[in-house]
């Protein structure tokens, strides 16, 4: 498993916040692929429409997932792949290193991957002695740094040209240099020895289609085709919602992926893999292997409350939209899926009381709904979370909010379907906060109790009147303004 | 051969779905095209599309592959073809240094250029992947690997993306198209389609009425290798092919 870091989102998000330089990138990056997401969807020839079309498909799937998986390892097993079936990640782990050990690997090329993030393939990989190197240019500097992802689709944008140029001159004994070509040259040459050196590739898989049995991947760099076609041994990762019934059903998919991912009408390459490389073929790999992994997708299908999540295709559009990803950035979220489909998803693998802050930090501003390709109701989610943690939920082993919240929701709900007390308190508060009001009339720091909602902001003093006190003085006044 | 894993793996599946009823109807209908009128209508349109369309296609075609970065290349014939792969050829050098190597694919349209005799006169050699019964796989490699041109066909192109399709028998390597620095593609005119509907109908077209299913693999390429992966900063040339030259031929 990867290492799981939820607890630690407060501080994790304040640190975000407080770091000029990732604040610059997270602006730089909304700006040019959250902006271009929506551009490309508006100028679709079939119209924005599409969108929702693409979602039938995908639900489709999900409805039909169980013969969808068989039809796909049937075929690729049929073309001589082998396919293993992963319960949970320690069974993925284990089959990976079993096939590395069997074929005697020393060096792998990697694609990238946020499954196999997920199950944490990278350490137990090298704990074994096997030299693991990420080829995707923002996992390779990740790696090298030392760090984690910070996003699905650009891993390294919380890094400056400047620390890369530091990294690479460090680790790959250029002369210092800042000019992204220039290190983009350094890291393929690099690379391309890796690739060349490798025994074994592993990559994800993007939609694998299950009436041909391949499994496809997209990239824009190439190094996903490098990794399944140049080592003698390709493993491809995929979660086992990734999955489209009819080969015509890519035609969509992979329009929609390439604009909530980058803005772009179509991947730099799409990749189509239905097995090893035939008897008379000149490349591609001696082995295949597939593994199918579930790892608490099961329970999230079992549960119609959860099952659309399974239609996400990870293109991270949601990210490029999102208000409170573009504050906090990605590392807040402690672990690999991050923003608004990180604070869905994280909670419903690692444990929702684990993870709550995820999904209790979002806005439910609903831009995560707009931006999605199969236009997931990620806000409907959220809000599903949230109810759970107020009152518990057994199947998903949610322990109920503490006695006090509770106490404190009961009031409230009283509290506002009772006018006359509602207006009575509206009063004390409107007291009360002109007593402790600044020069600015804002709350600067409430007392007791309620001093974690002005932690991190001002709050406007009431007002002195309330609206209905208002109104009813005007209307007394004879006011007229509306008939 | 029935894999216990396989089994409780896809049994959990089912029951989360709450057992639905699979019998033969639900399986094909789990597999059948949603929209079988459009795609008639689809085949249809490809079949009896006029000249002039076929002519729009192209101008859509250059449109799309201008912003990629694919230097695309219209010529008459199969001679101003070889004319323009002499050209790159000549005016590249090596990225990673030594001689100046190509490799081709073992194809109709790539055969009949002649390219071996064309790029003779240049000193350089073309290395065709031509599989035989006891082909050494080691060779083909280190060949595409010093190869600092290759040259390819697609089965189809994507006018509204500027996208080559292809499938990738023995004769066509995947590697070809990816390995050396600077990739050529040679297709004609009418191998160009209009759109992802289109190419996905003929993909389904070939497998039902052919029997012509997919193989191994198939890739379909959208310009030369990108990146912005610093500071979102687009740069060509990440792992795969910095430059990707599209020649038409018509007629």
């Amino acid at each position: 498993m990867a290492e799981i870091a939820c607890e630690r989102y407060k501080d994790m998000a304040a640190t975000g916040i407080a770091d000029p330089v990732l604040q610059r990138a997270l602006i730089n990056l909304q700006h040019r692929f959250g902006r271009g997401t929506a551009e490309a969807y508006r100028n679709l020839p079939e119209g924005p429409e599409l969108r929702f079309q693409a979602k039938a498909i995908r639900q489709h799937a999900i409805d039909h997932l169980d013969l969808l998986l068989e039809r796909l390892a049937d075929k690729i097993e049929a073309r001589g792949g082998h396919v293993f079936f992963a319960e949970d990640a320690e069974a993925a782990v284990t089959y990976c290193q079993k096939v590395a050990d069997r074929r005697g690997v020393k060096r792998i090329v990697k694609g990238k991957s946020m499954v196999t993030e997920e199950i944490g393939l990278n350490p137990a990989l090298m704990a074994d002695g096997i030299e693991v190197t990420e080829t995707d240019l923002g996992e390779y500097i990740v790696q090298l740094a030392g760090d984690h992802p910070s996003h699905i689709i650009a891993p390294a944008i919380h890094k400056t040209r400047k620390e890369i140029g530091r990294l690479f001159a460090d680790k790959l004994g250029i002369p210092y240099t800042e000019d992204p070509p220039t290190l983009t040259r350094a890291a393929r040459k690099a690379l391309r020895e890796k690739f060349m050196a490798a025994d074994m590739g592993i990559t994800g898989c993007n939609l694998a289609c299950a009436q041909t049995g391949h499994i496809t991947t997209l990239s824009n760099e190439g190094n996903i085709r490098m990794a399944a076609t140049l080592p003698k041994t390709h493993i491809a990762v995929m979660g086992m919602e990734r999955v489209a019934a009819r080969l015509s059903d890519h035609a969509i998919l992979f329009r929609l992926l390439a604009m909530g991912a980058a803005a772009q009408q179509m991947a730099g390459y799409v990749s189509y893999i239905g097995g090893p490389a035939g008897p008379d073929s000149l490349d591609g790999p001696e082995e295949f292997h597939l593994v199918i992994l579930d790892n608490g997708r099961s329970r999230i299908l079992a549960d119609p409350e959860f099952r659309e999540m399974l239609q996400c295709i990870r293109c991270a559009a949601c990210l490029n939209v999102c208000p409170v990803y573009g504050e906090i950035g990605g590392h807040a979220y402690g672990y690999p899926y991050s923003g608004p489909v990180g604070a869905v998803v994280t909670p419903l693998l690692v444990g929702v009381n684990r993870a709550k802050d995820l999904c209790q930090g979002e806005t439910l501003c609903g831009a995560c709904r707009d931006a999605c390709p199969v236009a997931i109701d990620i806000p409907r989610m959220l809000l599903a979370l949230r109810a759970k943690l107020a009152v518990g939920d057994d199947r998903w082993n949610v322990a109920p909010a503490g006695p006090a919240e509770r106490a404190v929701y009961r009031i409230w709900s009283r509290l506002i379907g009772n006018r006359r007390a509602y207006d009575l308190c509206l009063r004390a508060a409107g007291a009360g906060g002109r007593l402790l009001a600044g020069k600015d009339g804002m709350l600067g720091r409430l007392p007791g109790p309620l001093s974690g909602w002005t932690r991190s902001r001002n709050l406007p003093s009431p007002a002195a009147k309330s609206f209905m006190q208002r109104w009813k003085e005007m209307e007394g006044e004879g006011g007229s303004n509306h008939d | 051969m029935t894999d216990p894993r396989r089994t409780s793996f896809l049994k959990r599946v089912r029951s989360a779905l709450g057992n639905p009823l699979r019998d033969e109807s639900a399986i094909s209908a789990a597999f059948a095209d949603p929209r079988p009128a459009a795609t008639a209508a689809l085949a249809k349109r490809m079949r009896e599309r006029p000249p002039e369309e076929r002519a729009a296609l192209l101008v859509r075609l250059s449109e799309a592959a201008e912003p990629l970065n694919i230097q695309l290349v219209q010529v008459p014939d199969e001679t101003a073809a070889v004319e323009a792969i002499a050209r790159i050829v000549a005016n590249s050098l090596p990225e990673w240094g030594g001689e100046k190597r190509a490799a081709a694919w073992d194809h109709p349209l790539i055969s009949a250029l002649n390219l071996q005799d064309a790029l003779a006169d240049l000193g350089v050699p073309v290395f065709v992947t031509r599989p035989a019964p006891d082909v050494d796989r080691g060779r083909v490699r280190r060949a595409v690997a010093d190869a600092f041109v290759g040259v390819t066909s697609a089965e189809w192109c994507v006018a509204a993306t500027a996208t080559l399709a292809a499938r990738n028998p023995p004769g066509a390597p995947r590697s070809v198209s990816l390995v050396p620095s600077i990739h050529v593609a040679v297709i004609r005119a009418e191998q160009v389609v209009a759109d992802f509907q289109e190419l996905y109908a003929l993909l389904n077209a070939e497998m039902d009425e052919e029997g012509r299913g997919l193989t191994d693999a198939m890739t379909f390429i959208t310009g030369p290798s990108k990146t912005a992966d610093i500071e979102a900063t687009l740069v060509h040339g990440a792992h795969g092919p910095r430059e990707l030259h599209l020649i038409v031929i018509h007629g």
